[in-house]
């Protein structure tokens, strides 16, 4: 924990003159990812420091912009955030949201995990989940998306592994009968090789990287085949050779293969994070997973440097530009307390609070409550369009500090189905807002 | 509607009820148990899973705390599988009164408790999480009780003995005749189904709503209902039972059981024998009371909190009659209605603690064989449960069989490591009837670690539909049951680390697997 009572003043630091743009980064979850990749290609400096990998290694993997919009996604944002001026897409402005998210795919399509949309008319996906619900996010990796079932109206086979704890194929297909989808499951036997009682969505993706565990599959589902349009596997087809064990399961099955997301880790989002990191370090950019960033140091109301713990002694890191992308009460950007209090660790933000006393206006009494619940949506910063973080009076605290992604306040990532569009569009325009992007 | 008959039946299946139809069946008597819900449901299973030594009533009760003492010894030899010798421990520190510990040991003397002085460095080698600020400390033969385990060992001792259970059915009437007890009306609150147990005595075991069943036959029995609250710490902070040397009161004990450290207790009188609210202030006694004895303990992870009603009844005799919460004595009551109203064929057992649940059927039980003129003697203390491994419980038991056994199956609860083929012999075990996923839990602790079923709810369903061949809808619908029944507990603790893995478990529900979009239950379960 930081030291929150005052700013500490930059005095006694001596910062090396360097040449370029500073970027510090904090946090590597999409937002984090994002904003760095973006720094990167803008020619600045980026140095990416975050205590671990962001959310996506455990969310389904899938982009939701609005899951709730029925056409055009982009149109219902719109009008949306001309009715919410305060909510994150109304501060972000809908160009932001498009770009963030254009800008992300074309990171992914580059870095060899490409992420698809349903065509161009910008409609979301019909996903279906380990449980035979139907999810509607606006984009997902290939192998998920490949499950789209819009005007889909033939037949689905859900493959389950005997001996494999982590997916119930009758469960999905009954309830997805429930829905008027025809679908039926079916159970192979774990390729060879697969061990017994603890066996993980990764290592059972890393076993189908290889041909032979996969002809093993294969040969086991053929006779299955009749009167099957598409076939849905659990999310671990494949881990380095991902791409390569979907098309070969799609070719020698002859119908379209898919993933359906599993428990976390989030394969999906693992090899996102693994392969970002790559593109990151091949471009001179400082990646340290790990550390904690443990406050900012100020020079009246601009951030000149960020103090890093670590192992012996901790480090010192100028910046001209800080985006804090560090999550919010999941991933511990924000701070809780058994007495109600509320914070952000790095520079002591102020947090907005649900109102009550306490903790008692955190909760509803039922976890799967229609409304969420207050917590997701009242707690975080608030910002302004430029995504500077606000005072209590509404005016900007930082010159030259970004607040992205989960960090705010206005939104649930739970129930609004909105949580990696806004996570894609405040980091476009925080990076755009501080290097001074003329796309914005 | 279907009628049978027994000797006796039994009401209630918490730890009296399972021990009383164990002696019954052991004596020789046709008995069965009828319990509302699942067995320990009520306050057997809201339990802080301390075996008492005696300790901490000796000074005002020394009844009860002979009794624990006796009975501690007792419950070790016949039912080994369900307690861990942890030990115990009294600690004083300087904030508590100073002359209790000179009082408190000579009472344990007087009550015939091994008592044994040692330096707080002692105990501070035993428990480094122990505070430095010790003024006396003293170990005890206190020890952690698994209450599921031990009921579903009297249990299953009952039936080798032929006795019988029925869960999940409720007394709606008892059947009168003239001065008589000599059944009751059930029905399955699961179907609705009613059906008719005629028996020549009714032992009234409810525990908290034994004066609801005597009112069924008319009859007057007034219980107080003191509710306490407990918080279970992630981990083992202590791997021995610590006790605070003062008067009994609040957050006064600290209890390692199974992967869990329970803090407990509250100490709350209420109206309703299944009040189970936990409030904001109990949660900061319990952890700040604690965290004199432990330091540090304040700030660690806390799981999950529950409470549970203590039904005190004092006999309108022992002319107590205003005496409220702690200061109701912990003693057992067996109330013979045919000697205090004239009613035949009806005795009540009241009061006491899980630790002394033998002993509570045992005079119980005695009393109903004098009703029946039936004179075979009680052997449940001499005897070890039939078929039981004498081997006590310890902590890495699951782990071993999983690193050890032949086929050990897949992990399904990883935090309680609950196999595959554990909860398919436990499904297969209720026969044609339903299953609840909390069904399981109690069965096997299902759910029960740091993550509170948000990885295992979603794989025992899935096992639950094969075993059972029931439909997708049904098994969302147990799911559902299931992921608001763990999150009751979760609530009152939702702050720093548990909020964040209570943040885990919803975006898996919600986002994962989409539950909130698939039917939800119609109507909300029990409790």
């Amino acid at each position: 924990m930081t030291d929150t009572g005052k700013t500490p003043s930059s005095g006694q630091y001596a910062f090396p003159r360097t040449q370029g743009t500073d970027v510090i980064v904090i946090g590597a979850g999409l937002a984090g990812l994002l904003a760095a990749a973006k720094a990167v290609r803008a020619g600045a400096k980026v140095r990416l420091i975050a205590q671990g990998w962001g959310q996506q290694i455990v969310t389904p993997g899938w982009i939701s912009v609005c899951d709730r919009a029925d056409d055009d996604v982009i149109a219902e944002v719109r009008g949306f955030a001309a009715l919410h001026p305060d909510h994150p897409y109304a501060l972000a402005g809908d160009d932001a949201v498009v770009r963030g998210l254009a800008s992300f795919c074309r990171l992914a399509e580059e870095i060899g995990e490409p992420y698809e949309q349903r065509t161009k008319d910008g409609h979301n996906l019909r996903l279906i989940t380990m449980l035979g619900a139907i999810q509607t996010p606006l984009a997902a990796p290939q192998g998920i998306a490949h499950g789209d079932l819009t005007g889909f109206s033939e037949s689905l086979l859900l493959v389950g592994f005997n001996g494999w704890r982590d997916f119930y194929p009758e469960m999905a297909a009954g309830n997805l009968q429930q829905q008027g989808i025809n679908a039926r499951a079916i159970r192979v036997d774990l390729p060879a090789g697969a061990r017994g009682w603890d066996l993980y969505p990764a290592e059972l993706a890393l076993l189908l990287d290889q041909v032979d565990a996969r002809n093993m599959i294969i040969h086991q589902i053929k006779p299955h085949l009749s009167g099957v349009d598409k076939i849905g596997f659990p999310a671990v087809l494949g881990m380095d050779q991902h791409l390569e064990a979907l098309s070969h399961l799609s070719e020698q099955l002859g119908r379209p293969c898919f993933e359906i997301p599993t428990l976390p880790p989030s394969l999906s989002g693992t090899r996102l994070s693994q392969k970002l990191r790559g593109w990151l370090l091949r471009r001179r950019a400082r990646v340290q997973i790990g550390h904690p960033v443990l406050r900012g140091i100020m020079q009246e109301r601009r951030c000149v440097g960020v103090e890093v713990g670590a192992l012996g002694h901790n480090n010192i890191f100028h910046a001209d530009h800080v985006i804090l992308a560090t999550g919010g009460l999941y991933n511990g950007g924000i701070q809780s307390d058994e007495t109600g209090r509320l914070w952000e660790p790095v520079f002591n933000l102020p947090v907005m609070a649900p109102p009550g006393e306490g903790r008692s206006g955190w909760y509803e009494d039922r976890l799967l409550h229609e409304q969420g619940h207050p917590i997701h949506r009242l707690v975080g910063l608030r910002v302004d369009s430029c995504m500077r973080p606000l005072d209590a009076s509404g005016a900007p605290m930082l010159e030259n500090v970004y607040a992205v992604g989960h960090l705010l306040a206005g939104f649930n990532p739970l129930t609004d189905g909105c949580a990696e569009g806004i996570a894609l569009a405040t980091a476009y325009k925080a990076i755009a807002t501080a290097l001074g992007l003329k796309k914005i | 509607m279907s009628a049978q008959s027994v000797d006796v039946l039994v009401i209630g299946g918490g730890a009296t009820g399972a021990a009383a139809v164990y002696d019954l069946a052991r004596r020789g008597l046709r008995a069965i148990l009828v319990e509302q819900h699942d067995l320990a449901t009520g306050t057997s299973g809201r339990y802080h899973g301390l075996l008492h030594s005696g300790g901490r009533y000796v000074v005002r009760d020394p009844e009860t705390a002979r009794e624990c003492i006796d009975e501690n010894t007792i419950l070790r030899r016949i039912v080994p599988f369900s307690i861990e010798d942890t030990g115990g421990l009294f600690v004083a520190t300087p904030a508590d009164p100073a002359d209790f510990p000179a009082k408190w040991v000579q009472a344990c003397a007087d009550a015939g408790i091994p008592v044994e002085a040692i330096t707080p460095a002692q105990a501070r080698a035993q428990e480094p999480a122990l505070t430095s600020q010790i003024t006396a400390v003293y170990r005890i033969p206190d020890g952690a009780c698994d209450g599921f385990d031990m009921i579903h060992g009297f249990i299953e001792a009952a039936r080798a003995f032929g006795g019988d259970v029925l869960i999940y059915h409720r007394v709606t009437g008892l059947i009168r005749e003239g001065d008589a007890v000599v059944g009751a009306h059930l029905e399955d609150t699961r179907t609705g189904e009613k059906r008719t147990i005629y028996a020549t005595c009714v032992l009234n075991a409810a525990g908290p709503w034994c004066g609801v069943v005597a009112g069924l036959a008319g009859l007057d029995v007034k219980i107080k209902f003191d509710r306490g609250a407990m918080i279970a710490m992630n981990t083992r902070w202590v791997n021995t039972v610590v006790n605070r040397l003062r008067p009994a009161s609040d957050g006064d004990i600290l209890v390692p059981v199974g992967t869990v450290c329970v803090l407990g207790t509250t100490s709350v009188i209420t109206e309703q024998p299944d009040d189970y609210r936990i409030e904001a202030w109990e949660v900061s006694k319990i952890l700040n009371d604690a965290d004199a004895v432990v330091p540090g303990i304040r700030l660690g992870r806390a799981l999950r909190a529950w409470a549970g009603v203590r039904p005190l009844y004092e006999p309108p005799e022992a002319g107590n009659g205003d005496a409220i919460g702690r200061d109701v004595k912990r003693t057992f009551s067996v109330i013979d209605h045919q000697q205090r109203d004239g009613v035949r064929g009806l005795v009540t057992v009241v009061g006491g603690k899980l630790t002394t649940c033998r002993l509570m059927a045992e005079k119980a039980v005695d009393v109903v064989c004098q009703q029946l003129s039936h004179t075979r003697p009680c052997t449940t203390a001499a005897e070890v449960l039939p078929g039981v491994k004498t081997n006590p419980h310890r902590l890495d038991h699951r782990l071993h069989h999983l690193e050890h056994g032949e086929t050990p199956g897949e992990l399904i609860c990883e935090c309680e490591m609950v196999t595959r083929p554990q909860l398919e012999k436990a499904i297969a075990a209720y026969g044609d009837q339903p299953v609840a996923l909390d069904d399981l839990r109690r069965d096997l602790r299902l759910g029960m670690g740091p993550c509170q079923a948000g990885f295992c709810a979603y794989r025992a369903a899935g096992i639950l539909q094969q075993a059972k061949k029931q439909s997708s809808a049904d098994t969302t619908r147990a799911l559902h049951d299931f992921v608001n029944e763990r999150y009751r507990g979760v609530r009152p603790l939702l702050w720093g680390h548990q909020l964040r893995q209570l943040y885990l478990d919803e975006m898996i529900y919600r986002r994962t697997l989409g539950l909130d979009q698939l039917a939800a239950p119609e109507e909300p379960s029990h409790d």
